[in-house]
């Protein structure tokens, strides 16, 4: 398979690549490590004129942490460098945890925190070679009709499946997005759209150029679990991300839970509210899981069934609450 | 032939491949790494259709594209092929009909790959959609719309064996057991993706082809008749292979197009599959049912046994008849079965063709069969393993089915599992769980009778000594990183006394090696090694006639040992091997020897129809012994531990034999957990190494291996098959290790973590109904 061709810019500077941004417009799209895009533009799910290549961008390759501001995280990083900081894993455990899941050692060195937040959706009728889609008549996703996971539907369904999302959102960051028409910052959970034909509220020229994370998280307890057939290189089936705060008594002040790999979004459990102000009590961690599963809708877009993936997501909101608040302090 | 040898002898050392440095260094070419002047990239047009005739076809725009070189079509194409004498029913490109989602329509040849895959979407084919079939058992219900005309019922071959009485056998049976098992379609995996170079010169009609292939002989013959050819001006060259595993052990499509474009566009042409290509180009296990009853007695001897088996083979032949011969045939040759009877069915489906894969026919038939047994023990509260000793064979024998068994190291596997693993202690001792599973499997050395009948020995070595005493072997035995090369190097330095370095090996090129039959079943070591030794002995014996007519000497007076040529019983004489070699070749010359390999007629197996299949001249046997830890509220299985012993005749390279056991092993581990094509009305879902899950290292656990010499009396110093006998004991033992964890049997795979959930689940609505069943056996 032949990569289709595009003619690659390679700006220096935040502003040059806004530049180049706006001068190609639609037919501009960014890459950092490629490792989620050249597959894709291999398979033809793209077909753009120009790729601004990021990653001559250094300005966007940093990781600070201010005691005023948190937790800052240029887009640039590497999901290596971002697991092996000692920043991330003495504050944000959380985040170290689900960023050593991520593909394989050699895709961490190689893929960018930005991208991964980008990431494109997945689903098995969608990332498949030009050959694969055309002999099905395409889907809903991509220059057909029809969503094969569930047809009559009028959105997609294909999964948002990174790891790092659901993690940052467990600790309320948020993203800053540069435009040749200036710069905003949301909350990360407001970057994505349950809808896996849409998938971002970002706008096509605007570049992700910085993840914060705010002081008020730094030091919550936390663990990410990921259902997955490989304990290497696969993709998330079901991913959870947990991140606690607890009194000094195990009183859960905060706490906050994200799935990932089972909706179109990464999106925040709104159950977790629940444990605010409890003692650990193994049956409203139960119930609490049990809730969770109402916030996953996986279907048929990988290869495990739906009905064990949201298995698993009960299981594993379970056994994350169990590990970071039962050996709290109060047993 | 096991005959001793010096200390100083290269058998049973632990050597590096003679190719490995290039390997690692970068320095050897694979099919991909050559490049030829002028070269031009092809690419196939595949159909995306599962069953379709084909209306009309117009190329004309493809062939207008500027830097399109040639485009060729199934008109041209129409000589049928395959691999099989009795399964030729496959043509380069299609002719009338498309019969799966991947099937070969047309070619393309280009000055770059963005051209000629520009070419193909030019390319128009007018179809007419045709009812398809993917499920083996409504396929053969088929009356209408059959795949080939020539196959009623979609059926390819059926076979009905019977030997002994199986009725009377049930009859003397105190306990009868019946399962289906059902075992999905797997296949090879191979990294390195196929690819071929191949070119034609116009002015003397001749062809060569750099392939990475299996069967260079096979792959020679294939061109020459579908190119109408003369085979003399075909030439086929397997350079580095990046992994067969059977996947390339057929002649593949893109061998045959890669030839037929070059031959038009005048020009070499290279095409190397993409990965998508490989799963569509297939070959690999069909899914298999087997339906199986077995009677024992209370003491848990073997009374009968009888297999209903359908093989799901995909839309063309390929290997099929033998994979469903061997499913069936190599019930027998493990344990003594007093009657067995089999029914077997390859049946055509719209799909990628399936063919041999590592272990060709005889793993899920062992994996229903291991698991049936360790059932029927904890049924009757037997021990596994008793249960086992209680049904070996005893050879040297020949089995109902006329298989000769001449070394059986399986009752040793089994003692040196049971030891290492710590079996006693731990079976039906572990706490919930963990567990711990046994099985036994066994493969051939080689098939006995070679696909094409005819009196040809099925390896021939030559053997050159030069005038300053280097060897060369010509072997046209292929390397496929199993250490074919390797091997025959160890043999031949072994029989010369000569240090291997001394030996060089020019392996695998029709026009300048001999014939030899290929890398499949296991043959290698067994025949090219015996035809290696066989040529090292005509030349030892020409370098000792020799001296010994020069100086005078009796010829027994004289051997060779160290590189030279020495007197004994009082002879004084000491000659180099240069010196020996020079005397032997004349005054010019070079010395050449030849030795070629045969199957003893006592080893070719019965008469009864599909006889030929199964016979060998020696048995591999294997015994395992798997520990895992299985999460009962995930489902998830953790591998721990793999002891296996395999009983490979004789270790010519023990770290060379440890390599391939455990890769068998891994495979099976890989087969038995996670791996599966999965289709999708014909079409793969998954049809790449992200979706189709071969084990990471991180889920390949120790596997500990125990290499057992029983010394063959027929082998190259006693070696057996090493490199497919241990694969399929790891999916029953596998199975049987979650039984001893948490209780449950499955009976089909992959063994994923929802089937596990799902048995866990209906053991517990079990239990409930009827209180007090449950315990674990
Ligand atoms: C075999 C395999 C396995 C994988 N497994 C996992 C896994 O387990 N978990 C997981 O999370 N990911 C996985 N990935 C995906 C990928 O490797 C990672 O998500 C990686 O972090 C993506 O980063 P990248 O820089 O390579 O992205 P790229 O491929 O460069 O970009 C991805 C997308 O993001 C956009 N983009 C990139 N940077 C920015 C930016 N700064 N602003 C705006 N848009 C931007 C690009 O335009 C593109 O659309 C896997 C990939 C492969 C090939």
């Amino acid at each position: 398979m032949s990569l289709p061709s595009f003619e690659v810019v390679r700006p220096r500077t935040l502003e040059g690549a806004l530049e180049e941004l706006e001068r190609h417009g639609p037919d501009a799209q960014m890459i950092a490590g490629g490792t989620d895009l050249v597959p894709s533009l291999k398979q033809g799910l793209f077909s753009p004129r120009v790729l601004v290549d990021l990653k001559g961008v250094r300005e966007l390759d940093f990781i600070r942490f201010d005691r005023e501001a948190g937790l800052e995280l240029g887009a640039l990083t590497t999901i290596t460098r971002l697991a092996q900081s000692p920043v991330v894993a003495e504050y944000f455990p959380v985040l170290q945890a689900a960023a050593k899941t991520v593909a394989s050692p050699l895709l961490r060195n190689m893929g960018t925190l930005g991208g991964n937040l980008c990431l494109d959706t997945r689903c098995l009728y969608y990332n498949q070679s030009a050959f694969w889609r055309e002999s099905l008549g395409y889907c809903l996703k991509k220059e057909g009709t029809v969503c094969h996971v569930a047809p009559g539907s009028s959105v997609c369904w294909a999964v948002f499946s990174g790891d790092t999302a659901p993690a940052l959102m467990t600790l309320a960051a948020t993203v800053r997005l540069a435009s040749p028409r200036g710069e905003r910052e949301i909350p990360l959970r407001e970057l994505y759209v349950n809808d896996g034909w849409v998938r971002l509220t970002k706008r096509h020229d605007e570049i992700l150029t910085a993840v914060r994370i705010p002081l008020s998280s730094a030091g919550w307890k936390g663990t990410y679990k990921k259902l997955r057939i490989r304990n290497s290189i696969d993709y998330p089936l079901a991913g959870v991300a947990v991140a606690m705060r607890w009194a000094s008594d195990g009183v859960c002040q905060d706490v906050r839970i994200a799935l990932t790999a089972v909706n179109p979004a990464p999106r925040l459990v709104e159950a977790a509210a629940r444990l605010k102000g409890k003692r650990y009590d193994p049956s409203l961690v139960d119930e609490v899981a049990h809730e969770a599963i109402r916030t996953a809708k996986p279907l048929r877009t990988s290869a495990s069934t739906m009905e064990y993936r949201r298995h698993m997501v009960r299981v594993f909101v379970r056994r994350a609450l169990n590990e970071v608040w039962a050996n709290g302090p109060h047993c | 032939m096991g005959e001793t040898t010096t200390q100083s002898s290269p058998i049973g050392a632990r050597v590096p491949m003679v190719d490995a440095v290039d390997k690692v260094t970068g320095a050897g070419k694979y099919a991909d790494d050559l490049t030829l002047p002028g070269m031009l990239v092809g690419k196939i047009l595949h159909s995306p259709h599962a069953h379709a005739r084909i209306r009309s076809m117009d190329t004309s725009a493809a062939e207008r594209l500027p830097g399109v070189r040639a485009v060729v079509t199934g008109a041209e194409t129409p000589v049928k092929y395959g691999i099989l004498p009795v399964g030729h029913d496959e043509t380069i490109f299609c002719v009338d009909k498309v019969r799966y989602i991947g099937d070969n329509v047309a070619a393309v040849a280009a000055e770059s790959e963005a051209i000629a895959e520009h070419a193909l979407r030019l390319i128009r084919v007018d179809y007419e959609v045709l009812p398809a079939y993917f499920d083996p058992e409504q396929s053969m219900q088929a009356e209408t719309n059959l795949i080939h005309d020539d196959r009623p019922h979609n059926i390819e071959r059926e076979y009905h064996h019977h030997f002994g009485n199986v009725e009377e056998g049930f009859a003397q049976a105190d306990y009868i057991r019946q399962d289906r098992f059902d075992c999905p379609e797997v296949t090879h995996a191979a990294l390195e993706p196929h690819s071929t170079l191949a070119r034609y010169d116009a002015e003397d009609g001749t062809l060569t082809v750099w392939s990475s292939t299996q069967v260079p002989y096979y792959l020679k013959k294939t061109l020459a008749a579908t190119l109408q050819m003369p085979e003399e001006k075909v030439r086929v060259i397997k350079p580095l292979v990046g992994g067969g595993f059977g996947g390339k052990s057929e002649v593949i499509p893109l061998e045959l197009a890669a030839a037929v474009l070059a031959r038009k566009a005048g020009a070499p042409v290279k095409i190397t599959y993409t990965r998508e290509e490989v799963f569509l180009a297939n070959r690999g296990r069909p899914r298999q049912i087997v339906e199986l009853k077995t009677g024992v007695t209370r003491q848990g001897k073997l009374t009968a046994v009888e297999a209903r088996i359908i093989q799901d083979g995909g839309a063309y032949c390929g290997y099929g008849v033998v994979t469903i011969l061997y499913s069936g045939q190599l019930l027998n040759a493990m344990y003594d079965i007093p009657n067995v009877k089999f029914d077997g069915y390859r049946v055509l489906t719209n799909k990628p063709a399936c063919g041999a894969m590592r272990g060709h026919g005889t793993v899920n038939t062992r994996f229903a069969f291991e698991q049936q047994l360790n059932r029927i023990a904890s049924v009757l509260g037997l021990d596994p393993v008793e249960i086992r000793r209680r049904n070996l064979l005893h050879p040297p024998c020949v089995t109902l089915n006329n298989l000769r068994v001449l070394s059986y190291g399986y009752p040793e596997c089994i003692d040196r599992v049971v030891e290492r693993s710590g079996w006693k202690e731990k079976y039906g001792k572990l706490p919930y769980g963990k567990g711990i599973g046994f099985a036994g499997s066994h493969y051939v050395s080689g098939a006995a009778n070679p696909i094409i009948r005819s009196a040809m020995p099925q390896s021939t070595v030559n053997l050159s000594v030069d005038r300053q005493g280097g060897v060369t072997i010509f072997t046209g035995a292929s390397e496929i990183g199993q250490g074919s090369d390797t091997v025959q190097v160890q043999v031949v330095a072994a029989e010369l006394g000569l240090p291997l370095e001394q030996v060089r090996i020019v392996a695998a090129d029709t026009a300048r090696t001999p014939v030899d039959l290929g890398s499949y079943s296991s043959r290698v070591t067994f025949m090219a090694g015996n035809a290696a030794i066989a040529a090292a002995r005509d030349a030892k014996r020409r370098m000792l006639q020799a001296v010994a007519r020069a100086y005078g000497v009796a010829e027994e007076d004289l051997l060779m040992e160290g590189g030279r040529v020495l007197g004994r019983n009082g002879c004084p004489l000491s000659l180099t091997l240069a010196e020996a070699a020079r005397l032997a070749a004349g005054p010019a010359g070079v010395l050449t020897a030849r030795g070629s390999y045969n199957t003893p007629e006592e080893s070719r197996g019965g008469t009864f129809k599909g006889a030929g299949v199964g016979p060998s001249p020696a048995y591999s046997y294997s015994a395992q012994a798997v520990e895992v830890t299985v999460d009962p509220e995930t489902g998830r299985v953790t591998v721990d531990r793999i002891v296996v012993a395999h009983d490979c005749g004789k270790a010519i390279n023990p770290m060379n034999v440890e390599g391939q056991v455990i890769g068998s092993v891994w495979m099976g581990l890989g087969q038995a957990l996670q791996e599966v094509v999965d289709y999708e009305n014909g079409r793969i879902k998954n049809a790449g190494l992200l979706e189709y899950r071969t084990a990471s290292t991180l889920e390949s656990p120790p596997v500990e291996t125990i290499l057992v010499e029983s010394n063959d009396p027929e082998g190259p110093f006693g070696a057996k098959e090493a490199g497919e006998g241990s694969l399929a004991a790891t999916i029953p033992a596998l199975t049987h290790a979650i039984y001893d964890a948490v209780g449950v049997w499955i009976d089909t795979l992959p063994v994923t973590p929802e089937r596990i959930l799902r048995a866990l689940q209906e053991k517990q609505q079990a239990e409930w109904k009827s209180p007090g069943t449950g315990a674990r056996m």
